[in-house]
């Protein structure tokens, strides 16, 4: 596995010693030495199973293959990093918030459920699977992990959701008081809910 | 590796601050009623006993008392609504810095669209000056501001997208800069750029405290949009149509 | 002397009189003490070499600062960094990019064609940065804008370092930038065409890189 490490809050190094490391198309900002890109092709480099999923759902990713020799750095938009490590479990992420992921892990899509009880059409989100290290992006600042358990369920802004890690249910609430809340902007007329066991990553900014 | 921040809970959430090591995010123990600007809520976990914590329009009749008494900026109400019951609400506001200020029977003016949450205890009122609020007497209230906030003193001249609101100190005048002026006069470039902020200042003066961001990014602020719309009834006929002339000129110039 | 950094994003410099500030316009968030801004145009030579700019399309309207007092800086949010001139090297900077400077400090529009050739022309035009670009020479300090801040990376002989040019900021010392074209960057900046290329710098001193591939 590669190293990973952070650069400031908002940039992440990689030493590459002949390996590879995937991230996100057109987030390198810089590197040294002899490292060569290449673009992971349709599935981000999960076959073609994956390649079809996400044509036929439209959660769409992006990744680039980096290998070679040398440091390379990679950065989105001015966003903060965050390092989640993967020991053979699931994360759910948000694909625009991927910046990353060592070699070990792979992506996937899943069904996350349906927005409202009524409209019936489906929502779906990227999983990322294996052992390694995943370097996802919080804009606004830095990231804010929040436990779920029992006793402590969570309500979300789909707007500030990054990721999530453990054995959680997530539901789809539309509600008046969020509406409410949410107010006249182009925010979701929908919150999301957790229950179970597990961690959300937010971010402070709504999208 | 760096790891990644603690996961926090209720037991562990800080009670009415930042969230620990995030200027960007603050953490409200929300125990009764608060007033909160809709679109800041990033998360909340709603309190224990499933009891939920609910979100009302100030339009709501089982407030509406309360509303009456305290919040008399008619423009903003669509804006605002009030949280009440018990639990934990986390605020986000465009990565902005957010802080909690104290204010103890006193008055204090901010720029509308970076105040956030505010006590039931306060009083809101418009401000004379178009897109500003004003805080009156004594509780806690949110405000956020691009960068940290900086705090000065009178006498100082701002632009106006620096300036977060001020305390204490009389309202601002205009400042037109005569350098500034003559150097235009004097230039072939004309009218070119005659509006970066340098020409016209708000002019603080008197004792008390001044708050300042980096400019905002954006310049759209649709707290301000509403306060000229409000006032154009007052123009009739001709100023209407000289005020749709000037509209028009500049629409051309920007495109 | 020079700026102080008053938070991440915003900057103070002390005017006097022989020490204006040189900034672009609609850049002063505040003042205090007796300070008066005038605009500076092209053709008004004299406060660091203007003239010339209106011609080269490297032109950001400016403003300078005189009189006695403290002038705040900043502009949209973005981040500032401070960068200290030894006189051992210009600046290189995009003039959109430069906030402020002491006014003393000698400003040239350096046409890229007469620093990298040809490939330096096109570095120019593939970036979208035009072929101009704006150099400080001198001793003082200039305040730079990115998104999220930037890093510093060391230049030095002996190592390429490659920046994609979006994240480019500026460069300090005895720096080359040069364009090289690489068969795998498009893949590898993305967003379609005309990126397919990369900077290269060598030399000694320093490049400043944001986080962000946005411009100003």
């Amino acid at each position: 596995m590669q190293p990973f490490r952070l650069h400031g809050t908002r940039i992440l190094e990689v030493d590459l010693r002949g390996g590879s490391v995937r991230a996100a198309t057109g987030s390198m900002i810089a590197y040294d030495g002899d490292v060569t890109f290449k673009n992971a092709g349709m599935g981000g480099g999960d076959g073609l199973r994956a390649a079809l999923k996400r044509r036929a759902t439209g959660e769409s990713i992006a990744l680039m293959q980096c290998s070679g020799t040398g440091v390379v750095r990679f950065a989105k938009d001015a966003m903060e990093v965050l390092l989640v490590e993967l020991a053979g479990d699931t994360l759910r992420a948000e694909s625009e918030r991927l910046l990353a992921l060592s070699d070990g892990l792979s992506t996937d899509v899943a069904f996350a459920g349906l927005r409202g009880a009524s409209s019936g059409q489906g929502l779906f989100t990227t999983t990322v699977s294996g052992h390694g290290v995943a370097a996802l992006l919080s804009a606004g600042g830095p990231p804010i992990a929040l436990e779920v358990s029992p006793q402590y369920p969570l309500v979300v802004d789909p707007d500030a959701f990054i990721a999530s890690q453990g054995q959680l249910n997530q539901t789809f609430v539309t509600d008046v008081s969020w509406r409410t809340l949410v107010g006249e902007g182009s925010g979701e007329a929908f919150s999301l809910r957790f229950d179970g066991k597990g961690v959300v990553y937010i971010q402070p900014e709504e999208r | 590796m760096s790891t990644p921040p603690t996961p926090l809970s209720p037991d562990t959430l800080p009670d009415n601050d930042n969230v620990p090591g995030n200027h960007y995010a603050y953490c409200v123990r929300l125990d009764g009623r608060l007033f909160m600007q809709t679109g800041r809520m990033i998360a909340y976990y709603p309190g224990p006993g499933g009891q939920p914590i609910r979100f009302e329009p100030l339009s709501s009749a089982s407030i509406g008392g309360m509303v009456a008494t305290r919040f008399s900026a008619p423009l903003y109400t669509r804006d605002w609504v009030v949280a009440t019951g018990a639990g934990h609400l986390i605020l986000g506001d465009r990565g902005y810095d957010i802080n909690s200020y104290d204010l103890d029977d006193g008055n204090l003016t901010l720029r509308a669209s970076n105040l956030l949450a505010f006590d039931e205890t306060l009083e809101l009122k418009q401000s004379i000056v178009p897109g500003f609020l004003t805080l009156i007497g004594t509780g806690k209230f949110l405000a956020s501001s691009s960068g940290p906030v900086i705090f000065a003193e009178p006498p100082i001249r701002v632009d106006p997208q620096a300036l977060v609101g001020w305390a204490d100190c009389p309202s601002p005048s205009h400042h037109y800069d005569a350098t500034w002026m003559t150097g235009f006069l004097h230039s072939a470039m004309g009218f070119l750029g005659s509006n970066s902020g340098e020409e016209r200042q708000f002019d603080f003066t008197g004792a008390g405290t001044v708050l300042l961001q980096s400019s905002e990014s954006g310049v759209h602020d649709p707290h301000l949009l509403r306060q000229l719309e409000s006032q154009i009834g007052g123009l009739g006929t001709p100023g209407l149509q000289h005020l749709q002339g000037v509209i028009a000129q500049q629409l051309a110039r920007e495109r | 002397m020079g700026f102080t950094e008053i938070n991440h994003k915003v900057v103070a410099a002390d005017v006097a009189p022989g020490r204006e500030v040189l900034a672009r316009r609609g850049a002063m968030l505040a003042y205090t003490g007796a300070v008066g801004f005038a605009p500076v145009h092209a053709g008004q030579g004299g406060l660091g070499g203007m003239a010339g700019r209106m011609m080269s399309g490297e032109q950001v309207p400016m403003m300078v600062a005189q009189g006695t007092g403290t002038v705040y800086y900043g502009h949209r949010g973005l981040h500032v960094t401070v960068v200290e001139l030894d006189g051992s090297g210009p600046l290189t900077v995009e003039a959109d990019r430069l906030v402020a400077h002491d006014a003393h400090l000698q400003s040239a529009v350096v046409f890229l064609g007469s620093q990298g050739g040809l490939r330096g022309a096109v570095r120019g035009a593939v970036s979208g940065q035009g072929l101009f670009t704006t150099q400080l020479h001198g001793v003082g300090a200039a305040a730079v804008l990115s998104h999220g801040g930037t890093i510093a990376l060391d230049v030095r002989p002996g190592v390429t370092t490659t920046v994609d040019p979006q994240a480019f900021v500026a460069h300090v010392g005895q720096v080359t930038a040069d364009i090289s074209l690489n068969a795998s960057w498009r893949d590898a900046v993305g967003r379609g065409s005309g990126e397919a290329v990369q900077l290269k710098l060598t030399g000694h001193g320093t490049v400043f890189v944001q986080a962000s591939e946005q411009k100003i």
